[in-house]
């Protein structure tokens, strides 16, 4: 049911400034806002960050537990710092991460993070000078919306957020509906476990990001934009501030609005993040209808990823058959992630389809002996790193039972348990399920609790429903993470088996 | 006249209204799907997944209960579906391993029904451990007349969103995330201390039996007789189903949503208020008090005729304004208009009042 919104869309920011979820938080929201105090309630205590208790975040994402992220727990604990054990923070190059209290990486001097260095050449050029000449958006006006699309659709730009979803069809989409009244978000709600390449545009190259919006609200014909910036993330929503103060007129047609994440790995799904948008508990919508023709605030909204619209100033500069060369076995250049055992993880800008032996290249080489990667975060599983050379682009992995998705890719060599490794994704997925069905909601508790007890017990038999309970999550489940959240399980079951004997 | 069309459903050809989702037109025509986040009053949550069907053409397993029928849709249930059989056996698995189960290791059956079970007997089930969700209770929740217990929830959210969508009153909600998720209230207050009003339709519309009425939690619906009868707290005229165990009401339930002039609703009197029926200190018949001060049973002519007497005699000796007539909401229109025809054309009064008027 579509409720009265212009109210309840205060209520997360102003439980934040009040400092979380209390009694007397949630009665003073309810005075301000009207809103009922139980629905008050009931969102706040669904975000982690609306918990109050700050600390120090230690990440208990894979790439920071394989470079010991419980180590530093441990240290920081004896020291007598408040720690808490948290999600993914989206660090991963700098394993293993920490934020302090006001959410600034912990003792950055330990920086590690690479990029590709400068070259014009390329559409993303993370290493290059910020540019607010803006001339993409002004072609753009001239194009017009069917030359833009027209641009869009011959780049083959698919959504860069981990679908992968053609950007011209969902662009279309939104423009040909009957409501004047549409949106534009942008996605930068980025969580996916080793996943960093938005922040790092972020805090880059946020000019591109700001441009491409714009470009797409001309399509669309949106008046108000939407930032929904993942919570954790400070010095990258200051970033893109930054860069639209200088953006300046060249984008004054436009409102824009920054929303903050609070703390919900699932506000990174597109209905869930609408969801949270309105002020509600992140819970995935029934799809259909699609936020194409229902979105925020029941409007047509398009919902794209911060790289997808990085990469359209290129599209419309260059042309969007310039783009789509830059591709190996699918369109465009791509934004990968990488970290865990390898010489310098960071963000590296290569050809869609490039395998994980060219990105590895990049990256300075594997640490030890390389065993098992994941190629698209956490949701993506693990394979055998006998699939070096198998190119990392959407089609070809999801033909491979697994996916690109953000592009997080995650080395693991051979001092690493993959029983262990799949407790470790299993306990993020847990954490991180909305709850609101059953697959999801008791599957991913069931598969945590039975590979931490074969762990414990070395018996096999604690696995013996795994596969079934797997399979039903990917069936049965509403939304996407509920999908993939046994894949950590139930590929590394598939692909390493005597990890999982009796021991 | 809304368009119709047909759909397969497991093979058979069914007439569909134009806006019908599957389920709908399955339940028409006798084809059992189960559900359990579905109550026809609310919008369709589709969160349950017990009533996910193959559509044709759909990569994905859909939830009938928010699916649109189209014209020539082709949908397989569980009974032609090996796919949606599995789903449904490991489903109800999960959903066991998440709940509290009895000796037989079903799911076990409160006061207010559990169709968990009956669905659970339907299916093969996994003997999956149980999970331990990390949920906490409301404590110390005092309210005279609904309990919840966390262990046999599903989170199907029937309760909230009745609470929400049909009575407006918001007082309880989902709340944490994940398995810890469960059905709280604003500072997990008790009930007394919120904006709830006790109506109750939370418990009616659970269904696995986690919302219980407090005072009737013992008895099983198997062991009850219905007997249909009209509230008379108010004028309304909601029908009510008075649970009946060795000639005793032990319970009031409302029926069916879409079957009466209150949609299985009622409220906080109609569904609790009843224990006046069996109580020692009820009348059950016409009584006069003598001049011995004590009440002495009659007959309603008698009773009548001693009542009219007395209050004309008030008129006579101190004039019609002495004279005042209060009627009650418990009685009908008719009933109302008549108290009030005795105030004005009997005793010549204007002094009628009735008790929902202020």
């Amino acid at each position: 049911m579509l409720k009265k919104t212009a109210d309840r869309e205060r209520v997360l920011p102003l439980l934040e400034e009040l400092g979380g979820v209390t009694e007397e938080n949630v009665k003073r929201v309810h005075e301000l806002t009207g809103v009922p105090e139980a629905d008050i309630w009931g969102s706040g205590t669904f975000y982690h960050l609306l918990k109050g208790g700050p600390g120090i975040r230690v990440c208990n994402g894979l790439s920071c537990r394989i470079m010991g992220s419980d180590q530093l727990a441990a240290d920081l604990k004896a020291k007598g710092k408040e720690v808490e054990e948290v999600s993914c923070l989206g660090q991963c190059d700098r394993a293993p991460a920490a934020l302090d209290e006001s959410m600034k990486v912990f003792d950055a001097a330990k920086q590690k993070r690479s990029i590709t260095p400068d070259d014009p050449r390329l559409p993303l050029n993370l290493g290059g000078e910020q540019n607010f000449e803006y001339a993409a958006l002004k072609k753009a006006r001239e194009l017009g919306r069917d030359g833009i699309l027209k641009q869009i659709e011959a780049s083959g730009l698919q959504g860069r957020g981990g679908a992968g979803f053609p950007a011209h069809i969902k662009w279309k989409g939104v423009s040909s509906q009957p409501d004047p009244v549409r949106y534009v978000v942008c996605n930068a709600d980025e969580a996916e476990p080793a996943t960093f390449k938005d922040r790092e545009t972020m805090l880059r190259r946020s000019d591109k990001m700001i441009e491409g919006m714009a470009i797409a609200a001309l399509v669309v014909g949106a008046k108000d934009i939407y930032f929904y910036i993942r919570g954790e993330f400070n010095a990258e929503a200051e970033a893109v501030q930054a860069a639209l103060k200088r953006a300046g007129d060249h984008v004054k047609d436009w409102n824009w609005h920054f929303h903050r994440g609070h703390g919900a790995y699932i506000c990174g799904e597109e209905t869930a993040l609408l969801e949270s948008m309105e002020g509600k508990r992140g819970m995935p919508r029934l799809k259909p209808p699609f936020p194409h023709e229902f979105g925020f605030r029941g409007k047509p909204t398009l919902v794209s990823n911060v790289e997808t619209f990085a990469c359209v100033p290129y599209i419309i500069n260059e042309g969007g058959e310039k783009f789509k060369a830059w591709g190996k076995t699918e369109a465009g250049s791509k934004l990968y992630c990488i970290s865990g055992h390898i010489h310098n993880p960071g963000v590296y800008e290569l050809p869609l389809g490039a395998t994980l032996e060219e990105l590895v290249q990049a990256a300075g080489g594997y640490m030890g002996n390389p065993m098992a990667f994941s190629p698209g975060g956490a949701s993506s599983g693990f394979l055998p790193i006998d699939k070096r050379n198998e190119p990392l682009d959407f089609k070809g992995l999801q033909k491979a039972g697994t996916m690109l998705g953000s592009a997080g890719v995650v080395v693991l060599n051979d001092t690493v348990d993959m029983a262990r490794a799949a407790q470790w994704q299993l306990e993020f997925f847990e954490d991180e399920s909305c709850g609101q069905c059953a697959p999801c909601r008791i599957g991913s508790r069931y598969l945590h609790n039975q590979v931490t007890k074969y762990l414990e017990t070395g018996d096999p038999a604690a696995l013996k429903h795994a596969n079934d309970v797997g399979w039903e999550m990917e069936e049965g489940s509403i939304c996407g993470l509920g999908m993939v959240a046994h894949k950590p399980l139930v590929d590394s079951m598939k692909y390493f088996p005597q990890a999982f004997e009796k021991r | 006249m809304s368009k119709t069309f047909n759909i397969k459903i497991d093979g058979k050809e069914c007439v569909a209204l134009q806006g019908e989702t599957v389920l709908q037109v399955a339940r028409r025509e006798g084809i059992e799907i189960p559900t359990l986040c579905d109550d026809k009053r609310l919008d369709p949550a589709g969160a349950c997944r017990a009533c996910l069907v193959e559509i044709d053409g759909q990569r994905r397993l859909q939830p009938s209960c928010a699916w649109k029928a189209a014209d020539g849709q082709d949908v397989k249930t569980h009974k032609v579906s090996e796919r949606v059989q599995r789903h449904q056996d490991v489903l109800v698995s999960l959903y066991m391993a998440d709940h509290k189960l009895d000796c037989e290791g079903l799911p076990i059956e409160t006061g207010n029904g559990n169709d968990l079970r009956a669905w659970a007997k339907d299916c093969s089930t996994l003997q999956l451990e149980p999970v331990n969700a990390p949920r906490v209770a409301r404590p110390g929740d005092v309210n005279p007349y609904i309990e919840f217990d966390p262990e046999l929830c599903v989170l199907c959210a029937r309760c909230t969103r009745y609470c929400d969508e049909i009575e407006a009153v918001n007082a309880i909600t989902l709340t944490g995330r994940g398995s810890e998720t469960t059905i709280g209230t604003a500072g997990m207050r008790g009930l007394l201390d919120t904006s709830c009003e006790l109506c109750g339709g939370c418990i009616d519309t659970c269904p696995t039996g986690a919302l219980i009425e407090k005072k009737a939690e013992k008895t099983l619906p198997h062991e009850v007789e219905k007997v249909r009868t009209t509230c008379n707290y108010c004028g309304v005229g909601c029908q009510m189903d008075l649970n009946v165990k060795d000639n005793e009401v032990v319970r009031v339930t409302s029926p069916e949503p879409g079957t009466t002039v209150n949609d299985g609703n009622l409220c906080i009197k109609g569904r609790f208020a009843y224990d006046f029926i069996h109580h020692k200190d009820r009348f059950t018949e016409p009584m006069i008090r003598g001049e011995d001060g004590e009440l002495h049973p009659t007959t309603w002519e008698k009773a009548i005729a001693f009542a009219a007497e007395g209050m004309k005699k008030v008129a006579q000796r101190h004039g019609p304004e002495a004279i005042g007539f209060v009627s009650s909401s418990r009685c009908t229109g008719e009933e109302n208009y008549l108290m009030q025809k005795i105030a004005r054309a009997a005793f010549k009064t204007g002094n009628v009042h009735q008790c929902a008027a202020t």
